[in-house]
């Protein structure tokens, strides 16, 4: 169903010096930089899969969708989905597929939903008996009924989610882009959305690719995974197999009662454990990762002990999450290593 | 095909009134405003031509007439086509662009056909009046072919109006947002209120071969002054409108192509 | 007063950061320069005076006229938003007067103008356009302050003109409506001189004619002697009575928010 190959995408930046000076020098002389948001990435994923597609903050994730609905052409490599190539036949691949960007809307802004839909059925030509049977499932499925009268600008986040959602897949796709769709909702709203597509692709057979940053949508509703990091493709397969490779990997978060930035990690421990990056937020924080094939937790919280005065501390077992968060990790470090290279 | 779109065409149009109905009270200030707008120009050649009898041997309903082609053809323009104004700043810098890249129609039929400009019909009203007023006063019979002939320069002088600004509005794709251009260009079309001749002929050559406004309002009116000088050239109007939309729209697809690969 | 300073101060950084908007700006004056030159030049091609004045003398009002009636204008926009957008609310729990904040930043904005637009045009409409100096140098000084108060009343019609956006969707047709009727009335486009007496009498009870039409006549010495100093008092009624209507009106507006919450 879809076909990727080799697919690149380099942003050229331009770059400019601030003030007017850099304005009026940038007219006659630009410079810029090339980032390489995309990097040969293949994959190949089947009519009725559901993929997440996940990564940290800028791997690549969005720009990559971007692609596959033809809204951006690639630097180079290879695109077909459903047999076409999207950025050169737009208009036919946009008749097969839906999307939904988690940030914006697709909806009309100003109109009632249910004239939007009336819209969209006139727009992808949908059959007036097949229009009136989905509309009349998803009102169901996701509760639309109280919110179709009403305009979409006057929608809460869930609610215009909700309705996005049914948008998306309103012409019977067989492709559906999920960009982050549960962004910002409340747990209520994210299981209704969950049970809604896991429905529409065993009743269709429609094809899910889903980028989220919410671990609890891929366990639930993907078979398979796809992890970008920086550009490239660095794990395709299922989520089961990712568990087992990773399945010995644990991730330990200490709070120390001093600031985390004087921690050095114990000689003991220190050829058998590794330090995650964490967030600024908090200047305590301090996470080990480490194999229990090669250490048990036990003695790396014993360690710990001995050296700091530890305040709290979690264990984060082997879920999807604490191998994403390990793999993501290892993704920041080459980051902030690249930076200090400049 | 055709008939698709314009049942479609049809139905963005009615959703539109809908939002438009909503808010009645602004529709009438719109159009209200306008009105004045065009008004408060037309009543400023009344009164210099209470001093005056003629400008530069043309009449005051020669003047008026002139006004009337430009205001109606530019209502074309501003009711249909208004959103061009907007592509920068309401669909590239927030990203809502991209909505319109995944529908399974024309880009800029959809973008296009998102808005209706109320406001406009003021001006579609002033301009039919103020061409009804002048019309009895020039030396020319009315019959069936000239009044085809006048709504066909009308109609062409609406497209030259929607070619500029869809050619400047483009540049948005390269540049964010072109809308300071895109407003000075629309600025130059105040020249052609007034009769090209009055101008330097720099200025004069400028509007009818580089940036066409002469042809919204100023050659289309020459067509039925009698010994105007430029009846031959006024019948290029149609000529001139198709071959600046197509141009236009070359220029759109272009902009399009460089906007799908730069993404921003 | 030290901080409405600083408003003025960065509402000049942020004009300057908009180059793209200042050259649109300069370039569509020129050509609107460029209009009324070859018009009024066409209108003169067969006579010599209308009304008593001369090319000289009709060119000299309508260039002035067009630079002052760019800062007739103010905040007007900028008020109006934030009323729609629904910050109207926030703003009023900041530690200023919103008022008074605007009118700093139009203050700056309109130095800025001056300084970066207005000025560096009008010299060359004096080199190019055949553009006079006042008849005295009296009349010269009594032209800024009159203008100063022109100034003065349109940035409050402006902004009164804004609090009708509490009432009103249609921001755009709101501007419009205003511009027309300046235009109209102040005597932007033509000397008042020019129009039917009717006409005259109506708008010397309107306070439009006081922005532009009354410093530019006393500029080009259509107004002079008592006419001025009576022209100048109506100015000041004007700009007291304006300012009070303001403060009435936005009090009024600001209980609508506080109550009703907009
Ligand atoms: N239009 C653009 N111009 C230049 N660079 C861009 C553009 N869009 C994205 N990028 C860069 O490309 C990289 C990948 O961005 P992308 O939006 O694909 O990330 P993502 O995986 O979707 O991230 P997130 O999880 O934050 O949504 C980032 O470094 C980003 O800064
Ligand atoms: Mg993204």
């Amino acid at each position: 169903m879809i076909v990727v190959k080799n697919l690149e995408k380099h942003y050229k930046i331009a770059k400019r010096d601030p003030g007017l000076r850099g304005a009026i020098k940038s007219l006659f002389h630009r410079k810029f930089e090339t980032k390489k948001a995309v990097k040969k990435i293949n994959m190949h994923i089947n009519a009725g899969e559901m993929v997440g597609y996940i990564g940290a903050n800028g791997a690549g994730k969005s720009t990559t969708i971007k692609m596959l609905t033809g809204i951006l052409t690639p630097t180079s490599g290879e695109v077909k989905v459903n047999g076409i190539i999207p950025y050169e036949n737009r208009q036919q691949n946009a008749s097969h597929i839906g999307a939904v960007f988690g940030q914006r809307t697709q909806l009309f802004w100003d109109i009632p939903v249910r004239e939007s839909y009336e819209l969209l059925k006139h727009i992808y030509e949908i059959p007036q008996a097949q229009y009136e049977e989905t509309l009349k499932e998803f009102v169901d499925v996701l509760h639309l009924e109280p919110l179709l009268g009403i305009p979409v600008r006057q929608l809460s986040l869930g609610q215009k989610m909700r309705c996005e959602l049914a948008a998306a897949f309103l012409h019977r796709p067989k492709v559906v882009y999920l960009d982050e769709p549960t962004i910002g909702l409340d747990v209520a709203v994210k299981v209704r959305i969950r049970a809604f597509i896991k429905q529409m692709n065993a009743r269709y057979g429609t094809t899910v690719l889903l980028t989220t940053h919410d671990m609890q949508d891929i366990e639930e509703i993907c078979q398979r995974i796809i992890i970008i990091d920086d550009g490239s493709v660095i794990y395709d397969g299922s989520i089961q197999d990712i568990k087992s490779q990773f399945g010995d990997k644990r991730v330990i978060h200490f709070e120390l009662e001093d600031a985390a930035d004087s921690f050095v990690l114990p000689e003991e421990i220190r050829a058998l454990t590794e330090v995650l990056p964490t967030s600024d937020e908090d200047p305590h924080l301090v996470s080990l990762s480490f194999s229990n094939k090669h250490i048990s937790g036990a003695e790396v919280i014993h360690t710990m002990m001995n050296h700091y005065s530890v305040a709290d501390l979690t264990i984060a077992d082997a879920k999807i999450e604490t191998i994403v968060e390990e793999i993501y990790g290892r993704g920041m470090k080459k980051e902030v290593q690249h930076e200090e290279i400049r | 095909m055709l008939s698709r779109y314009i049942k479609l065409y049809y139905l963005f149009c009615k959703q539109n009134l809908k939002v438009m109905l909503e808010y009645r009270m602004d529709f009438l200030l719109g159009v209200l405003s306008v009105m004045l707008q065009q008004f408060a120009g037309i009543f400023f050649v009344k009164i210099v031509f209470d001093h005056i009898h003629a400008l530069n041997g043309w009449t005051f309903y020669e003047i008026l007439f002139i006004y009337g082609i430009a205001a109606t053809g530019r209502s074309i323009h501003h009711i249909f086509f208004d959103n061009l104004w907007t592509l920068g700043w309401q669909y590239i810098r927030p990203g809502k662009f991209d909505r319109l890249l995944i529908r399974p129609i024309n880009p800029l039929f959809h973008f296009i056909a998102d808005r209706l400009q109320q406001d406009g019909f003021g001006q579609l009203f002033i301009g039919i009046i103020v061409i009804g007023t002048a019309m009895p006063h020039l030396s020319i019979s009315w019959g069936v072919l000239e009044f085809f002939i006048l709504v066909v320069m009308i109609i062409a002088s609406g497209f030259i109006f929607v070619a500029i600004n869809l050619f400047f509005a483009t540049l948005s794709f390269w540049m964010v947002d072109s809308l300071p251009i895109v407003w000075t260009i629309f600025n130059l079309s105040d020249f052609a209120r007034y009769p090209l001749t009055i101008y330097h002929k720099g200025i004069r050559h400028f509007l009818t071969w580089i940036v066409p406004y002469g042809f919204t309002a100023f050659y289309p009116a020459a067509y039925f002054i009698e010994g105007s000088g430029f009846e031959r050239l006024a019948l290029l109007t149609p000529v001139v409108a198709i071959v600046s939309c197509i141009f236009a729209y070359w220029f759109w697809n272009r902009g399009l192509k460089a906007f799908t690969s730069t993404g921003s | 007063m030290r901080k409405y300073v600083e408003f003025a101060r960065v509402q000049m950084q942020v004009h300057a950061a908009y180059s793209a908007w200042f050259w649109a700006n300069t370039f569509s004056i020129l050509l609107r320069m460029l209009v009324i030159y070859f018009f009024w030049k066409a209108v003169y091609s067969s006579r010599t005076e209308i009304e008593g004045l001369p090319f000289e003398g009709m060119i000299t009002y309508i260039i002035i006229a067009m630079f002052l009636q760019m800062f007739v204008s103010g905040v007007g926009q900028e008020l109006a938003h934030t009323i729609k957008d629904g910050n109207v609310a926030i703003e009023l729990m900041r530690p200023y007067n919103l008022i008074t904040r605007l009118v700093a930043m139009d203050l700056g904005d309109k130095v800025i103008h001056f300084v970066r637009g207005a000025l560096p045009l009008s010299i060359l409409a004096f080199i190019f356009m055949d553009i006079t100096l006042p008849t005295s140098w009296q009349s010269g000084l009594l032209f800024f302050i009159s203008a100063f108060m022109g100034i003065w009343i349109g940035t409050f019609f402006d902004l009164l003109i804004a609090i009708l956006a509490f009432w009103t969707i249609n921001l755009w047709g709101l501007q419009v409506m205003k511009e027309a009727v300046i235009s109209f009335f102040s005597g932007a486009l033509v000397p008042l001189i020019l129009f039917p007496e009717w006409f005259q009498t109506i708008s010397l009870f309107l306070p439009f004619q006081a922005m532009v039409y009354v410093p530019v006549a006393i500029y080009t010495g259509i107004l002079s002697g008592t006419e001025a100093w009576l022209a100048l008092g109506s100015q000041v009624f004007w700009a007291v009575s304006l300012f009070v209507l303001l403060r009435v009106l936005w009090s009024i507006a600001i209980k609508k928010v506080t109550i009703f919450g907009g």
